[in-house]
């Protein structure tokens, strides 16, 4: 089973790319400020996540296993 | 109601920020009779200009179209055909095809892999002047790492970069206007066609025989046919040469003015090496590389208590936004510890630079070194003059002591 992601998106540094929103488009949706909400933290496949993660220019997306605790991203040192 | 409007007046090419400080009190989305546009000068105006994208285009070339006789439309034909290809210069749904594609070898991520490259880059610049106790910084420096460092990613054989440079300069003449110069589209236009023949055989080159560059990845998106078209392929790798190049440049010579103007926030970089990230996050803030940027409202509209009529010229003016205290605490001081620093010196919205990451990266090694190689470098005693243009903060020369 998928295991469980806490998303989190920085509104300091989301500047309404909307690449996570096309990338990610069940888990991602423009607020009406036009900046990133999460609206359901298991719409997409982890993986796509991830990807909207990494694709976001500002690195403000943040990713953590939601029952571990654990950082999936950003790496270490680059947040 | 203002004494001077003119965003070209001497005074404000030297020194722009009084005059967006007055415009951003006195009358935020101001009417400028002289350049035929509004000017959008406080923080969240020009957020919600670049945000809205439904309201504000930054399609150019439609507007340069229409302002444009027949005769030179057809003149300008190869220009309009590619600049309309320019991601910089469209709306979605074509900006968000070409974006998406190109933007995973742009992301902080993807370029952080440069980071030792360009740390060799920066290196081996300092060391050839290090003998010398003085430079001309853009020229012996702030020039050539960005040309370098996008050349290489892009696979632009170095014995070419200079010419390409040259043909990149030519080409954004349109963009940068300098209000002497009346061929300055017709320029643009040969600059543009020397890039285009000079990618053609290189985007041979890398069908037949794949490397690892970005021209070689476009290519192979051109090859899975629905994805990009062979002119797209070919507009997107003038502008990721031409963008690569200038503001990268202005980044580092306003920043490095910055920091030696401010003496205790040098040395406090000079002495915590790690606040380089949030530094270069302030000099961004505190005097980008790029003043404003332009878009045309699509519809009728208000802003800021202003009607705004379909097809006006709208400039959002990021160097005012940038300095606004409604946004910013102390937004005249630089403050290499600004935390958060949400700047808009990158833009906003759907059009975020899509270099941003590669030059924060670019910024961050060189002013890393320059702090630890030349901890007591100075600005030499001489002036300093701007290039005359709306859009580009950019020294013609800064001379620099150590």
């Amino acid at each position: 089973m998928a295991r469980r992601l806490r998303i989190a998106i920085d509104y300091d540094r989301c500047v309404g790319s909307g690449i996570c929103v096309l990338t990610a488009p069940h888990v991602f949706e423009f607020n009406d400020q036009r900046q990133s909400s999460v609206i359901d933290p298991t719409g997409d496949p982890e993986e796509l996540v991830l990807e909207a993660a990494h694709g976001c220019p500002q690195m403000a997306i943040f990713v953590e296993d939601a029952d571990t605790g654990e950082r999936l991203f950003p790496p270490p040192g680059l947040e | 109601m203002l004494v001077q409007d003119d965003l070209l007046a001497p005074e404000v090419v030297a020194d722009p920020y009084p005059y967006f400080a007055r415009l951003r009190e006195e009358d935020p989305v101001h009417w400028n009779q002289r350049w035929g546009g509004w000017l959008v000068t406080r923080y969240e105006d020009v957020v919600t200009v670049l945000r809205d994208y439904e309201r504000f285009s930054a399609d150019r070339m439609a507007s340069l179209v229409l302002e444009l006789t027949p005769e030179d439309r057809d003149r300008l034909s190869l220009l309009i055909n590619y600049f309309s290809k320019w991601l910089v210069f469209t709306d979605p749904p074509y900006h968000t095809r070409v974006r998406m594609l190109i933007n995973k070898a742009f992301t902080p991520t993807s370029v952080e892999r440069l980071r030792p490259r360009v740390r060799e880059i920066v290196d081996e610049l300092l060391s050839e002047v290090a003998h010398r106790g003085h430079m001309e910084f853009i020229h012996d420096f702030a020039f050539h790492l960005p040309v370098i460092v996008i050349s290489e990613y892009l696979g632009v054989p170095p014995e070419d970069r200079e010419q390409v440079k040259e043909w990149s300069d030519e080409t954004s003449r349109i963009f940068f206007i300098r209000a002497d110069e009346p061929d300055r589209r017709e320029r643009s236009q040969r600059g543009l066609q020397h890039l285009l023949e000079y990618f053609e055989p290189l985007i041979y080159d890398r069908r037949r025989h794949p490397k690892d560059d970005l021209i070689t990845a476009l290519v192979q998106a051109e090859e899975r046919g629905d994805l990009l078209s062979h002119e797209e392929l070919l507009a997107t790798c003038t502008v990721l040469i031409f963008a690569g190049h200038e503001t990268t440049t202005n980044l580092l010579a306003n920043g490095l003015v910055a920091l030696t103007e401010h003496r205790d926030q040098w040395e406090l970089l000079r002495d915590n090496p790690s606040l380089v990230r949030p530094a270069v996050e302030e000099l961004l803030r505190y005097d980008g590389p790029v003043k404003a940027t332009f878009r045309w409202a699509k519809t009728d509209t208000e802003l800021g208590g202003k009607t705004i009529r379909e097809g006006d010229r709208m400039l959002a003016v990021l160097g005012a936004a940038n300095r606004d205290p409604r946004k910013f605490q102390n937004p005249d001081d630089l403050d290499i510890t600004r935390t958060p620093n949400p700047h808009v010196a990158f833009g906003h919205g759907i059009h975020i630079c899509l270099g941003a990451p590669l030059a924060r990266l670019e910024a961050q090694e060189a002013f890393l070194a320059l702090s630890q190689r030349f901890p007591n470098i100075r600005l030499a005693d001489r002036p300093r003059e701007y290039h005359r243009t709306i859009v580009a903060r950019a020294l013609k020369e800064l001379w620099v002591e150590w």
